[in-house]
């Protein structure tokens, strides 16, 4: 797989640095890593869609998968996926709802606004490898990503 | 009375009226004829006068004018020349004429006399009547315990029952006579005026009133008044009616506030539980992060450094992980147990027997390996929560398993059997360890363990979930153990009403 010379970029919402670190760690585990941009709040992740504030000269193309916590300072997780899926530029773009929370309420709210998939950050760190890696492959090896994404 | 019937009865009869016309004559002509004959002059005049008055009195108009005409024929023939001839000469007409105009003025006189005392005895014995009537009438207002008394147009109390005298405390002659809203102190919800003019548009008005009583309390009154008007449509008194409301209206007002008391929790415990809620949210979702960087952590620090350090660091490290995983364990099952405390159960009919099979290919991990004999009986529909109910079963269930797992033969028997008519019980028993019942009240405690965790692992929160639920439902739960000789546990709720319920 890490031969694949067909990795996409992904877009990772999270504030707290050590899910962000253990995310990375599991995703380079498996060479999923090349280009994963870290965004740390709902603002900077909408920044960052919309070439805003220090994205405002950022490169072109759309993420082929967005990891999206849903506790977030500023914009909250839920209202992020709101934005998304209600632009028709942005609709396309997968979602996937990584959070800590297993609330109901968190997830028919999340499948109602339209999100992609909706994963539990499981608390056994082997778990969660293998969901970061199964995560990483299905969305930025095997899917398909919609057109305007990038796709290295 | 008596005697107005005598008299009534003596003038219907004919043969009675005309017979006294011709007795009253033979009399008077016999004592003219007596007095000619012992030569008293001219009473034979005075005499049929007499007799046609008596007539006339007594037996009507036609009697005496046959009374007159008899008398006049006498007259002619006995006391005027020619004697015993009928004979009128001219001489004689006016002496006719004068005495016919005086009979006939005397039985004008007796007639119109006669009407107006018929008419003036029948008025007062109609009056009489009416005297009665209205009596019992009275006396029948007295008998009710309601309230009524009659006022005139200017609010005089003209008329005031025993009921108003037991409410108000005032005797009826205290209160006949005054001026009936300033004695009651009456204070009216609506100005007076506007009652006065629905009475006089419809009739009737009502409404609840607030009037004082003779000892200074004060009482609130439904009251309702009709207009009585006289003959000729004019509006002359108005009957008042009283209920007692004051207690009615005390207990509306405690319910009242009773109602406003419990709005007051009802909404004091939503906010609690709102409160609650974001408790178990930032449970769920802060305590578990930490949680999974300490895990997460560990994990890497071992996987880097298991060559290089010794057996006990290794061990250590372990034990970081194992401990990670059961505080995962512990939140996960509490969020479970706070759940189901806080959610309503969406009752449907739900199937025991497809729940049953359901759990156990759910806990098919645990039983791999192992010699389990099941014994499922029938198992009646439930009316409840599906995934609550689904939680019970599989809480008991693997609860089963895990405390039969020092047999080699291990037993688990699920089935049914009839609680009280209203009540279906279920229970699950096993061959395992048991348990001393001694401690059976602290099996469904949150946290409460019977067995050391490095024994039988665990939370210590299935038991308290499963109470919960089945409380949730209207149930009961409970066991029986003995130490190493297995356990049963049993729930119990109402059966499913109708025909919906089956073995």
């Amino acid at each position: 797989m890490a031969t694949m010379n067909k990795l996409a970029r992904i877009l990772m919402v999270e504030d707290d640095p050590r899910d962000v670190e253990l995310t990375l760690t599991a995703l380079e585990e498996y060479n999923l890593a090349n280009e994963v941009i870290v965004t740390r709040d709902g603002e900077q992740a909408l920044d960052y869609l919309y070439y805003r504030g220090e994205y405002k000269t950022r490169s072109s193309g759309n993420p082929a998968v967005m990891l999206l916590d849903l506790k977030l300072p500023k914009v909250d997780g839920l209202e992020v996926l709101k934005q998304i899926k209600s632009d028709g530029e942005l609709r396309m773009i997968p979602v996937v709802v990584l959070t800590s929370s297993k609330e109901e309420k968190d997830m028919v709210a999340s499948y109602k606004l339209g999100v992609n998939a909706y994963v539990v950050k499981p608390v056994d760190f082997h778990e969660f490898v293998n969901a970061i890696k199964e995560l990483g492959v299905f969305w930025a090896v095997i899917n398909e990503p919609p057109p305007g994404s990038v796709r290295k | 009375m008596a005697r107005l019937n005598l008299q009534l009865q003596f003038a219907h009869s004919p043969i009675l009226r005309y017979g006294l016309a011709a007795t009253s004559f033979a009399i008077a002509l016999g004592l003219a004829l007596l007095a000619q004959r012992y030569s008293f002059r001219n009473m034979e005049v005075a005499l049929f006068l007499f007799a046609i008055a008596v007539t006339v009195w007594y037996a009507g108009i036609w009697p005496a004018i046959l009374a007159v005409v008899l008398s006049s024929l006498a007259f002619n023939y006995f006391f005027t020349e020619p004697r015993y001839s009928l004979y009128v000469t001219n001489s004689e007409l006016p002496h006719y004429a004068v005495f016919l105009l005086f009979a006939l003025l005397l039985i004008w006189f007796s007639a119109v006399r006669r009407r107006v005392e018929q008419q003036l005895l029948q008025s007062r014995d109609e009056l009489q009547r009416e005297v009665v009537k209205r009596t019992e009438q009275a006396s029948l207002l007295n008998l009710t315990h309601d309230t009524i008394f009659v006022r005139d147009m200017s609010d005089i109390i003209s008329y005031w029952n025993r009921g108003a005298e037991e409410l108000y405390g005032w005797r009826a002659q205290e209160a006949v006579g005054k001026h009936s809203h300033e004695l009651l102190q009456t204070d009216f919800p609506i100005p007076i005026e506007e009652v006065r003019a629905e009475l006089l548009h419809t009739g009737r008005w009502e409404g609840e009133l607030r009037k004082t009583k003779a000892d200074g309390s004060r009482v609130v009154v439904a009251s309702r008044w009709s207009l009585r008007q006289n003959d000729g449509g004019r509006a002359v008194a108005i009957l008042e009616t009283n209920n007692d409301i004051t207690e009615h209206k005390r207990r509306e007002q405690d319910i009242q506030n009773l109602n406003q008391e419990l709005a007051k929790r009802s909404t004091e415990l939503e906010s609690i539980n709102r409160e609650l809620e974001t408790f178990a949210y930032s449970v769920s979702h802060d305590l578990r992060a930490p949680l999974r960087h300490m895990a997460g952590y560990a994990e890497m620090l071992q996987k880097k450094s298991s060559s290089v350090v010794d057996e006990k660091s290794n061990h250590y490290m372990a034990m970081i992980l194992d401990s990670a995983k059961r505080m995962g364990n512990l939140i996960d099952d509490l969020l479970v147990f706070s759940r189901i405390g806080r959610a309503e159960p969406q009752k449907t009919l739900v199937s025991l027997a497809h729940l049953v099979r359901e759990a156990i290919t759910e806990v098919r991990e645990d039983t791999e390996g192992r010699n389990i004999d099941w014994k499922i009986g029938a198992l009646p529909d439930f009316y409840g929560d599906r995934s609550m109910l689904r939680l019970v079963v599989v809480n008991l269930i693997s609860n089963a398993i895990k405390f039969t797992r020092t047999r080699t033969q291990a037993q688990i028997e699920i089935g049914y059997c009839e609680g009280n008519r209203n009540d279906l019980v279920v229970f699950v028993r096993d061959n395992g360890v048991g348990f001393d019942m001694k401690y059976v009240n602290k099996l469904f405690g949150v946290f409460q363990r019977l067995h050391p965790s490095d024994a039988f692992e665990g939370t210590g929160i299935g038991l308290a979930t499963v109470q919960r639920i089945i409380h949730r439902h209207g149930g009961k739960v409970w066991a029986e153990g003995l130490v190493d000789s297995g356990a049963t546990f049993y729930f119990s709720a109402p059966k499913p009403q109708g025909d919906l319920w089956q073995p």
